[in-house]
């Protein structure tokens, strides 16, 4: 799971250019929407599901279904642990 | 008084206007839902001309993005003459993408697909794309009448065209945005937009005789809060009704025409800005469940079927639609509905944050309009070139910081960022700052975004488009970013011309502010052909 969340962790970042979040910030139980957390948008989130789809092979057809897993960094390993397919 | 003289429409429901507002009228619609087309995973419903209608509108040496084009155009001219002077006609080509099939060749650039087609009428000055996204068919209508009003030529053609392909579809699909079913604008069903293909031409002119069509006042402002997604509020949109509607009384309008994408949160907004500008009792008609969402062609195409069907005493009919699904009341409806009523409104919101409103009336008053004429003072000016040497980065590092959205912004945006950053630092008067247009103009399109996405694409073993790549792929994304980030609420503008014309920028940024309420103006030459080949050169001008 340690090694899911920092490959997410690393993957995020990558594909997001969040260049000014170092990885040791990246906390992965932080809200990832809102002033709160890492402050990401509706695009970040679509952004995710195609790095979902690509390293995983998990296909999220609705953004709307996305709401429950896209909490944090670890609500996000939870579900990829539980439905990858590579 | 500037009015219209002639109209065309091509569409896969017919090759004229009438034939087209004869479809819309007999609810006909040629939204399908296409499964495994250009190698798309994904199914999706578009409007498309057929393999036999492609064979009829088809013209050697031109790309069917230019044969479309110019034939809506062609056809458009048997119903009225331009005069004998060449020098005072102008081409306005509204497009989103263009030729984008061409990526990587010379006729990709919009204003080489301009000039072809310009040429192909017998037009020899040089041609204006307008590239404001979704709303580019009204904003192209909007610059026609500002440049006849300042009196720079005689007659403006205006062509909105848009043909659709992997690249336009595959974009829209990774936003989550593309309907699989024929799409239901304001509709509790309704789960997305059909991208369409159409052609649409508008001829206007000066003095022209009789009773006539006119534009009489447009606004475009922008939201200032997401490239994407429409402020909740409908603030932009708001803004420009309210803008348009001063002074008019409402009871005179036939209709609004919608811009109704069927996306749940275009029309969501719409309703809510058609509510807060006071207008929920106006017949509301919306047409993409009859031709999809025609992009570039789309402002162009809706206005003239609102003309038509307003001429004919009718309120158009909205497809798709059958129970309300916005939280705020429409009146909307899938019949057609009988008024007596001579002007209408119409409305579109785009990508970039921007919204336009415009009103069109029928009338027979010559009244000559008094064009306000403004001068221009530069205030501040800042230039950046790749042959500077300097790093983008760096001076983002060094003097500005703090805006972690500058990693993700394609070369224009981080262009335009950077430099209205250290405008917005130097001496200028901001004193109706949130009013400041920002009016942009270059050579390449976005055609550094549109390489990097072509890239998620074109191997079918590892296609994942990207969204936040494709959001780069329409230029006036950099106006949404400034604007963004001044909360700058005013108009945004992108024009592509075929090179750095000093002359006809300050043509069409005189024209574009005469009788504006701003005070001062964000504008200048933005143009990327690569990460690494770059151009920018932008200035405030306080507004005398």
């Amino acid at each position: 799971m340690e090694q899911l969340i920092n490959d997410l962790k690393l993957q995020i970042k990558e594909a997001l250019n969040l260049e000014e979040l170092s990885l040791e910030e990246f906390d992965e139980n932080a809200p990832l929407f809102g002033e709160e957390g890492i402050g990401l948008d509706s695009i970040d989130v679509l952004e995710i599901i195609v790095l979902l789809e690509k390293n995983y092979g998990i296909r999220l057809a609705n953004p709307k279904d996305g709401r429950a897993i896209f909490q944090s960094v670890k609500t996000i390993a939870e579900y990829v642990q539980a439905n990858r397919k590579k | 008084m500037i009015s219209v003289v002639a109209t065309n429409i091509i569409s896969p429901l017919g090759f004229t206007t009438e034939e087209n507002y004869q479809a819309v009228l007999a609810g006909r619609s040629a939204l399908k839902r296409y499964a495994g087309l250009w190698g798309l995973p994904e199914p999706f419903a578009a409007s498309l001309f057929n393999e036999e209608q492609k064979a009829t509108l088809a013209l050697e040496g031109y790309t069917f993005f230019e044969a479309l084009a110019i034939r809506s155009i062609r056809t458009a001219l048997t119903y009225t003459s331009l005069g004998n002077d060449f020098s005072r006609i102008v081409l306005i080509l509204s497009t989103t993408k263009g030729n984008i099939e061409s990526l990587g060749e010379e006729r990709y650039y919009p204003s080489e697909a301009a000039q072809r087609i310009a040429e192909a009428i017998g037009l020899t000055t040089k041609p204006i794309v307008v590239c404001n996204a979704c709303v580019s068919g009204l904003s192209a209508q909007l610059l026609a009448n500002r440049l006849l009003s300042a009196n720079v030529y005689d007659y403006a053609i205006v062509v909105g065209a848009e043909v659709q392909s992997k690249f336009i579809v595959s974009g829209f699909q990774s936003l989550k945005a593309v309907s699989e079913e024929p799409c239901r604008p304001f509709d509790i069903e309704r789960n997305g937009l059909n991208p369409g293909e159409a052609a649409a031409t508008i001829v206007f002119a000066r003095n022209a005789d009789g009773e006539r069509w006119c534009l009489m006042n447009g606004a475009t402002c922008n939201d200032a809060y997401h490239n994407v997604s429409p402020s909740p509020q409908g603030e932009g949109l708001t803004n420009a009704i309210n803008a348009v509607m001063k002074g008019r009384d409402k009871s005179l309008l036939a209709t609004v025409c919608a811009h109704g994408t069927a996306t749940l949160y275009n029309d969501q907004m719409e309703s809510v800005a058609i509510h807060r500008a006071g207008l929920t009792d106006v017949p509301l008609s919306a047409l993409k469940g009859n031709f999809g969402h025609t992009m570039g062609a789309a402002g162009v195409l809706e206005t003239i079927l609102t003309m038509i069907a307003t001429q004919d005493g009718l309120v158009l009919p909205s497809k798709g639609f059958a129970e309300l699904g916005v939280s705020k009341e429409v009146n909307i409806s899938s019949e057609p509905q009988k008024t007596n009523k001579r002007s209408f409104l119409k409305l579109m919101s785009g990508f970039g944050g921007c919204n336009v409103a415009a009103f069109y009336v029928r009338t027979t008053d010559k009244k000559q309009e008094t064009t306000s004429h403004i001068t221009l003072a530069k205030a501040n000016t800042i230039r950046l070139s790749s042959e500077d040497g300097t790093s983008l980065t760096d001076i983002y590092k060094q003097e500005i910081g703090n805006y972690p959205k500058f990693y993700k912004m394609d070369i224009l945006s981080r262009l335009a960022f950077v430099i209205t950053e250290l405008l917005r630092k130097g001496p200028h008067t901001t004193d109706n700052g949130q009013q400041m247009p920002i009016i942009l103009f270059n050579h390449s399109s976005s055609v550094v975004a549109d390489r990097q996405f072509l890239d998620t694409i074109k191997d079918a073993e590892n296609f994942f488009p990207s969204p936040s790549v494709f959001v780069y792929t329409l230029p006036n994304i950099t106006t949404g970013e400034v604007a963004i980030r001044h909360h700058l609420c005013g108009e945004t503008s992108f024009y592509i011309l075929p090179d750095k014309d000093e002359a006809l920028m300050k043509q069409i940024l005189e024209a574009s502010l005469a009788g504006t309420s701003a005070t001062s103006v964000i504008s200048g030459w933005i143009d990327a052909e690569s990460e690494t080949s770059y151009e920018c050169e932008l200035s405030v001008y306080n507004i005398i």
